[in-house]
């Protein structure tokens, strides 16, 4: 399944490579446009990291000395959604906030004209990128906090160390070893961000690798500009990665789904606690105004009937974007297990190989491959339903970092006494699996496939490059009305997307608990949650 | 018979290897002693085909185990804690030790709640184990293996931890297997366990 996976990647780059005669290496550092797109692309995605961790680390030390309030967890579990929030939907929430018309910006240019805020350009892909990231580092960040041994914790309390040789002693230590990863993921995510930069990048002064790849082939027909841009992507991000991982990755992608058990008193002053209510105060604002408005703006649009009339643009987007994401969540699933299963049962080096290929789509970018791809099939491709059976493939890749690290942990986890166990007694094979790894397997199997079919629900890069403008899917059509300035419309189809996720989570949640485990049990016989999910 | 001949073994750090050379006649009980580390688990486990010795042989009756996968091997082992599939319940935990994918006829599903009766947990095929004390969790283990119905039953300390009610039941319940001809091998510092149970001790 690795070898598949490495393949499939192969295969793509090679179709590249292949289209290596035409292209002109030369251009890029000739070319003033590519300069500036590469330039952009890398000097967005730096500010965006650094933007990013600058909200994330106060707020993630605000939640771990604040460990009692009420919507802590609510808190919690809300900064989690953005991993699986659409960017598309979170873009319009955005615009409607802080663009020409938004609710702030009226109110800014009423109090401070002289700052001629704009959300287009480089104003706006930064501020979506540290909206979307923001959370979620601050949610891994915590997580590496609240993963400081509690004896630790409890000295330090107990000499009341002062807020700076807490951070020295403690805190920057357990946050040290995340950082490279979390920092990697964050520019990598921002790197290749596609939505984002497409709606609220403007013009060539502000546009990212990325994009200038979907440009050169949809627009231009030039597939060797494609190739080009797409090696140099390749390049950078593969390189950022292997230098990662070459020195052990130990940064959760995923935040974990359990919360820290332990409650500690408070030490902080009470100024202090003070300052952080505040700041947490002013990070949930900034969370949500864009959710709100979201909400708000959608929902007269969706109250109307002839949104979900037969055959209207809605409903048939929501078919079309089931019928890919659903199969993507399936497959996603499927080839984690494959490759956890084989990773775990033979050698060292083969371990490593089947566990770095999991890695490989966040190393390619799906765009990236996707290109390959699609030089490779172009002939075939038209407007055909083959290239939405790709679009479902690499969706499902694109999920694979992220549900693996859902099921990474449970699957491992048969314990050594129930092993012999389940030898002597001959459960073997299917055996092991129906009644072993099956009942502990269940809820994060189906949380991971709720990764995949969210992921893919919210796509917008992929299926930009294989989907016809004909036959939207929900991001696209998204897309589209926000392009028309049909503002009702797109808002009403944003909250729907949300809805239409929400709604995948809850079954998913609802799939796992049914059939012969009775929640009433659950806290006497706990299921290990996944350790690193 | 079981017959113990020259089994070797060693861990990868173990600069001296251990060697087991015994016999054991049908239906007796050997019991062995010894310091902790001094390869008690280490033997159950070879026995049971967990570990693989270096080299040596295990016969019973004449056939050689050594070389065939726990579950063919005409063993059942109960160990000091950890017998039980913590997220499955009584019935499936015994269930499982009769078919592997928990296939059997009615008639071994009742032959199950007589069992559970027999020991003093009648209608307890429903809970699970997290809500049993030690001693329930031991006696439902031993069940499991008197109902597998092997020759041989290899016990890894197993009444310790448990209060003297609890070790009571599960002595009186051992005795038993012994008198329906069962050889036993007993990993235990119980001086009690062994002066009830043990027709032979060996201080390894």
């Amino acid at each position: 399944m690795a070898a598949a996976i490495i393949l499939l990647t192969l295969s793509g780059l090679s179709a590249l490579l292949w289209q290596a005669p035409v292209l002109e290496v030369a251009e890029l550092w000739q070319s003033r446009y590519l300069r500036g797109v590469v330039h952009f692309s890398i000097w967005q995605a730096l500010l965006s990291v650094i933007l990013s961790l600058l909200v994330a680390l106060p707020v993630a030390r605000a939640l771990a000395q604040l460990r009692v309030f009420p919507g802590r967890s609510l808190l919690l579990r809300l900064m989690e959604l953005s991993l699986v929030m659409p960017t598309i939907v979170a873009v319009s929430g955005l615009i409607s906030v802080y663009g020409r018309q938004g609710w702030l910006t009226v109110w800014v240019q009423d109090w401070l004209p002289a700052l001629g805020w704009n959300l287009y350009g480089i104003n706006g892909i930064v501020l979506a990128h540290v909206f979307f990231n923001g959370p979620l580092a601050a949610r891994i960040l915590l997580q590496a906090l609240e993963a400081v041994p509690q004896p630790q914790q409890r000295l330090a309390s107990q000499l009341g160390l002062s807020s700076w040789w807490r951070w020295r002693a403690l805190e920057w230590p357990a946050i040290r070893a995340v950082l490279p990863g979390l920092g990697a993921l964050i520019f990598t995510l921002c790197f290749t961000s596609f939505a984002i930069v497409m709606t609220l990048g403007g013009g060539p002064s502000a546009t990212t690798l990325e994009v200038a790849i979907y440009q050169a082939l949809r627009f231009e027909f030039d597939f060797g500009r494609a190739a080009l841009l797409a090696m140099v992507q390749l390049l950078i991000c593969g390189s950022l990665w292997w230098g990662v991982l070459r020195k052990g990755l130990n940064t959760d992608l995923a935040p974990q789904r359990t919360f820290a058990q332990h409650q500690l008193f408070v030490t902080a002053s009470r100024t202090s606690r003070l300052l952080y209510g505040l700041l947490l105060a002013g990070f949930v604002v900034f969370m949500l105004l864009p959710l709100l408005a979201v909400v708000t703006r959608g929902l007269p649009g969706l109250w109307s009937t002839e949104v979900f009339a037969p055959g209207s643009a809605l409903l048939d987007a929501t078919l079309r974007s089931l019928a890919i994401a659903l199969p993507a969540g399936g497959v996603a699933v499927l080839v984690a297990l494959l490759l956890l299963a084989a990773g775990h049962r033979s050698h060292r080096w083969f371990t490593r190989t089947s566990e770095a290929a999991g890695y490989l789509p966040l190393m390619v970018p799906p765009l990236v491959l996707g290109t390959g791809l699609f030089l490779l099939l172009r002939p075939q491709l038209g407007a055909s339903n083959e290239g939405l059976l790709l679009v479902t493939v690499i969706n499902g890749m694109m999920a694979l970092p992220f549900v693996m690290q859902v099921l990474r942990g449970p699957l491992h986890s048969l314990d050594t006494p129930s092993r012999n166990l389940a030898d002597q007694l001959g459960i073997l094979g299917w055996y092991r699996w129906r009644w072993l790894h099956w009942p502990r397997m269940r809820r994060p199997l189906a949380l991971g496939m709720a990764y995949g079919i969210g992921l893919s629900l919210g796509d917008f890069g992929v299926i930009a490059l294989f989907g016809t403008p004909g036959k939207p899917t929900l991001p696209m059509l998204l897309y589209q009305q926000l392009g028309s300035y049909q503002i009702h419309a797109a808002a009403a189809t944003g909250l729907w997307l949300v809805l239409l996720l929400l709604t995948v989570f809850a079954v998913f949640n609802l799939l796992g608990w049914s059939g012969s485990q009775r929640p009433r049990l659950f806290p006497l016989t706990p299921i290990p949650e996944p350790r690193h999910a | 018979m079981l017959e113990v001949r020259q089994l070797t073994f060693a861990y990868p750090e173990q600069s001296e290897p251990w060697c087991f050379d015994f016999q054991v006649p049908p239906g007796q009980c050997l019991a062995i002693t010894g310091a902790s580390g001094a390869g008690k688990s280490t033997l159950l486990s070879l026995l049971a085909g967990f570990l693989r010795p270096a080299s040596g042989s295990i016969r019973w009756r004449g056939e050689a185990l050594e070389s065939l996968p726990p579950a063919e091997r005409p063993v059942t082992s109960v160990f000091q804690e950890h017998n039980l599939f913590e997220h499955l319940d009584v019935h499936t935990n015994i269930a499982l030790g009769l078919h592997p994918g928990k296939k059997l006829s009615a008639g071994q599903h009742r032959e199950i709640d007589a069992g559970l009766a027999r020991v003093g947990l009648p209608g307890f095929g429903k809970r699970m184990p997290g809500e049993l004390s030690g001693g329930q969790r031991q006696r439902v283990a031993l069940l499991r293996s008197t109902l597998r119905k092997q020759p041989l039953l290899l016990l890894d300390e197993p009444l310790t931890g448990l209060d003297d009610q609890a070790q009571a039941v599960m002595r009186t319940l051992l005795l038993e297997q012994k008198a329906a001809g069962v050889t036993l091998i007993l990993a235990s510092h119980h001086e009690e366990d062994r002066q009830v149970l043990a027709d032979r001790n060996w201080n390894l």
